[in-house]
């Protein structure tokens, strides 16, 4: 009876391995069948580019929609290793593996086991991939600001560059610059506007039930589409916008003909808040109570649609395999724990250092001099200064202690200041990332997140911020300029006229 | 993204009216050579720039009328309305009871301050109408007295106030046998103000116009109204919508920024000119057919010959081998051959347009040495076809072409300044000699520059 238990315990077990290992495959990114997996856990060769790949896709910060060609073999080999060094991974034997990616998979399987132990990691990538519906402002983008951005491309200048192809660029900049702030008054414009007046128009009611896309005003479509196009790259993150397909968007019949309304075509109805308001009542969240642009758009173009659709349908996909993962892991990591029994004994482990080039080395000395330099340098000029100020404040006798005493005490009252404010203002609770709009009833309850007054706070801090560090900037610019005006004599500047 | 306009002055007015019944023309025009419902986009996409909506359905166009006489006000407004097409706001225009004399200084001393506010409101109001405001159109003359010295205060105003809107400066260029005395005092004065304040100026030759009314347009007896219908022909075929990109059939939405941005980005090239080809009478067009090869083989020699018009091009002028020196770097007591362009941009509108080779406007001779033809050279389409011309191409170019008149403008005010010929009428309201010097300098930069590409 218990052997039998046991055959049907590890039957259970056997089928439950495979299973699971295709859950977190078809979770992650480029993952490979379960097959390599279990060839990896073997250390057989032919599984090894696979999982470098899987493993690059995993750690490299996420570029726009994937589709950018995967760098060769031997860059993706390195990129890995010194994502996984920089998180602090302890293995050795993994950055001693040959960089042409041929071998080593059962090294790559335990470090993708040891990533997915560590964090959040599925959460993470599902969160990167996430279709976005609502309309969307970002609140705090400090992710956004802490991940590295692309590679700037350098242009090496053969030759002297003409200064005037250089304003030419800056003028261009400039140009961009006006544009963005343009654009952005306009959603600003759109948010803050009353609600339109032509509401009460005169004009006929399109009755058209089922007949959206082919009897649709363009200009609706020109307008939605240019929102989307403003809104996508900018926002979201994607070029495109679509709605959900499982959400069942139920919309009562006096609301189909509101969308097939000739003024919604007319642009002073092309607003966010029209959007917002004609469509109230139409979501099938409640929470929510409105559809969003993309939304609304996915009713009015049936191609569209499609395409979000079949977007939406994979991210299902992704998310059921996410479940039947979480459901499952505990067969994965008692696998993983035979394939850790499978490997060597690794020598003892000194502390792991970078190797260095050979040809680097020398180079290193040289840093290391021109270090050391400076710092005496640095310390030459302070020490006389530091001398000279400490003189001057002697000087100045009882009446300067005071003073200092009372700025000291000043500051120590507004440091504690902040920091009430800080815990009052419950600052950490602010989420992070982009937030979606919702229109509600003043003087409704609020739900989860926040009112946009609180936005408007945070916002202006750090527009404060922004220009306490721009005019910081800027004075020092203008000292760098006089010190180089005055730096060479009997040189005159003549600006360019205007600008 | 909506475009307001600012008609100053008579020639301002006139020219406005014209440029807006030619939009509203074009973008109802029933032969259009393309499907209904692109039809209805582009007629939205045109409507929305250029126009707002009221409620009984006809259109007010998004413009400001400022003169300070009434006559030619009054005129526009009921020629506007009498139409029934499309009209003027009833409360969008600006007028006084007397004249300024051609005097610039008064224009921009007296006029200017006095009536600041009231002008700037109207713009505020329209302004306010626009969902997206875009920049703004100043059409104004360059040599009279309400449009030139009004006309640069009030740009420099809008520079203060709209610093993040465009602004594009229609400067309508004076006859060389003009018969104001004092037009090139007022020219200069004009051109170096606008260069410090506006983003572009878009140069309009009354001589150039003139000739192209008389020759291809088989005109007789050419009057004002004939010119500006001319002007607003060209200025229609650049400014109506264009698809967004190769391949899309979306409309772009701020063509106004785009070409900004394409062809003036550098603050010392900022005058621009409009060649478009073909023009012809209506009675001829019917019987004419062209190519794209054809066309675009005409308006590339009309560009590096200088030419304005297709007829009587010189054939003989060619870009340099490259390794030479351009001919165009001589000094100007020689006539300048070739004309080097800086940036420019081809508008093409109608059938078959996506067969059209641009590669002629694409050669690296074409244009200075510090900018490629990649980054110089841009082209907008659209299948819809331009007020009844089946095919239609425009260039608006960033070139040399308007470095000898500048320069014999400048000339000529030089030398009467020299003789402090009628500078007290100027000192008088306050513009001193030093405003004078500081024009001269400006201007001689910009000829310079120009003259070294």
């Amino acid at each position: 009876m218990g052997r039998r238990r046991r055959r049907v315990d590890r039957g259970a077990a056997v089928g439950a391995l495979p299973e699971a290992i295709a859950a977190l495959s078809r979770t992650l990114p480029a993952g490979p069948s379960p097959e390599i997996f279990r060839r990896a856990k073997f250390d057989r060769p032919e599984a090894a580019p696979a999982l470098w790949q899987l493993l690059f896709r995993v750690l490299s910060p996420l570029s726009a929609d994937g589709a950018s060609a995967s760098p060769a073999q031997e860059a993706q080999v390195r990129a890995v290793k010194s994502e996984l060094r920089s998180q602090g991974y302890p293995r050795r034997a993994l950055a001693q593996l040959p960089e042409d990616g041929s071998q080593g998979s059962r090294e790559l399987l335990l470090a993708l086991a040891w990533l997915l132990a560590r964090g959040p990691l599925l959460e993470r990538l599902l969160a990167q991939t996430r279709v976005r519906l609502g309309d969307e402002i970002p609140l705090c983008e400090c992710e956004a600001l802490a991940r590295p951005g692309p590679p700037v491309p350098r242009v090496e200048a053969d030759g002297p560059v003409d200064i005037r192809h250089l304003q030419w660029l800056m003028g261009k900049l400039r140009f961009q610059w006006r544009k963005l702030i343009t654009s952005q008054q306009e959603q600003c414009a759109l948010l803050g506007k009353g609600t339109c007046s032509s509401l009460s128009s005169s004009r006929e009611l399109r009755r058209s039930g089922s007949d959206w896309a082919p009897g649709t005003p363009p200009a609706w479509d020109m307008a939605t589409s240019d929102l989307r196009d403003a809104l996508g790259p900018g926002l979201a993150g994607k070029p495109s916008l679509s709605p959900r397909s499982s959400h069942s968007v139920s919309l009562p019949l006096s609301s189909l003909d509101l969308l097939a309304r000739p003024e919604a075509a007319s642009p002073t109805t092309r607003t966010w808040q029209s959007i917002h308001s004609y469509t109230r009542g139409c979501h099938s969240d409640r929470s929510l109570g409105h559809l969003s642009v993309a939304e609304t758009e996915l009713l009015r173009d049936a191609e569209g649609g499609q395409q979000l659709l079949r977007r939406l349908e994979s991210e299902n996909v992704c998310l059921e395999a996410a479940l039947r993962w979480r459901r499952q892991e505990l067969v994965f990591w008692r696998w993983m724990d035979t394939v850790l029994g499978t490997c060597p004994p690794e020598a003892s482990q000194p502390t792991f250092v970078p190797r260095i080039p050979e040809r680097g080395a020398g180079e290193w000395e040289l840093v290391a001099r021109e270090l050391q330099a400076l710092q005496e340098e640095l310390r030459g000029a302070a020490e006389p200064r530091r001398a000279a100020w400490e003189a001057r404040v002697g000087g100045w006798g009882p009446e300067w202690s005071a003073v200092q005493r009372a700025s000291r005490e000043a500051v120590g009252l507004e440091l504690a200041a902040l920091q009430r404010a800080w815990e009052r203002g419950g600052a950490a609770a602010q989420p992070h990332g982009p937030c979606r709009l919702v229109k509600s009833d003043a003087g409704a309850s609020g739900g989860p997140g926040l009112r946009a007054a609180q936005v408007i706070e945070v916002l202006r801090s750090r527009e404060a911020c922004l220009e306490a560090v721009l005019c910081q900037l800027q004075r020092q610019c203008r000292q760098e300029l006089a010190r180089l005006a005055g730096a060479l004599p009997g040189l005159i500047w003549i600006l360019p006229p205007g600008r | 993204m909506s475009i307001v306009t600012v008609q100053l002055g008579q020639c301002g007015n006139q020219i406005g009216f014209e440029v807006f019944d030619a939009l509203y023309s074009d973008s109802h025009c029933p032969q259009g050579l393309c499907s209904k419902r692109e039809n209805e986009v582009y007629q939205a996409s045109c409507k929305e720039r250029f126009f707002s909506e009221e409620e009984n359905g006809v259109p007010i166009a998004r413009a400001v009328l400022v003169d300070m006489e009434p006559k030619v006000i009054n005129q526009t407004l009921s020629k506007a309305a009498q139409s029934g097409r499309w009209k003027y706001g009833q409360h969008s225009c600006f007028c006084q009871k007397q004249g300024s004399g051609n005097n610039w200084a008064y224009g921009y001393s007296v006029h200017g301050p006095r009536h600041e506010e009231s002008i700037m409101n109207l713009i505020q109001n329209e302004v306010e109408k626009c969902d997206c405001l875009s920049g703004f159109f100043i059409i104004m003359s360059m040599a009279g007295g309400t449009g030139s010295g009004l006309g640069a205060f009030i740009t420099q105003n809008l520079q203060d106030h709209y610093s993040n809107s465009l602004k594009m400066n229609q400067i309508i260029w004076p006859y060389g046998t003009g018969e104001v005395i004092v037009q090139n005092y007022n020219s200069i004065l004009t051109l170096s103000h606008l260069y410090r304040s506006s983003d572009a100026l878009l140069v309009h030759e009354n001589d150039a116009v003139h000739k192209i009314c008389a020759k291809l347009m088989n005109i007789k007896q050419i009057s004002f109204s004939d010119i500006n219908q001319v002007l607003a022909h060209q200025l229609g075929s650049v400014f109506q919508p264009t698809y967004s990109m190769e391949g899309s059939y979306h409309y772009r939405r701020n063509p106004l920024g785009e070409l900004m941005e394409n062809l003036v980005p550098h603050p010392e090239f900022k005058m621009l000119g409009i060649r478009n080809i073909p023009q012809m009478s209506e009675n001829s067009l019917a019987y004419s057919t062209f190519t794209w090869a054809g066309l675009l083989k005409h308006l590339r020699q009309m560009l590096i010959s200088n030419s304005k018009m297709e007829e009587g091009i010189d054939w003989q002028v060619r870009p340099p081998l490259s390794g030479l020196p351009t001919l165009g770097k001589v000094s100007l007591n020689r006539e300048l051959h070739f004309n080097t362009s800086i940036a420019n941009l081809v508008i093409l509108r109608g059938k078959d347009v996506h067969s059209a080779d641009l590669g002629g406007f694409k050669d690296p001779a074409l244009y200075t040495s510090w900018l490629a033809p990649v980054n110089a050279f841009n082209v907008w389409k659209t299948q819809r076809a331009f007020s009844k011309y089946e095919k239609s191409a425009a260039l608006v170019s960033n070139s040399q072409f308007l470095l000898k008149p500048l320069d014999t403008i400048v000339g000529k005010a030089w030398n009467m300044f020299a003789s402090k010929a009628y500078i007290h009428q100027y000192t008088k309201f306050g513009i001193e000699e030093e405003d004078f010097l500081d024009s001269f300098t400006l201007l001689e930069q910009v000829v310079a520059s120009y003259c070294n590409l």
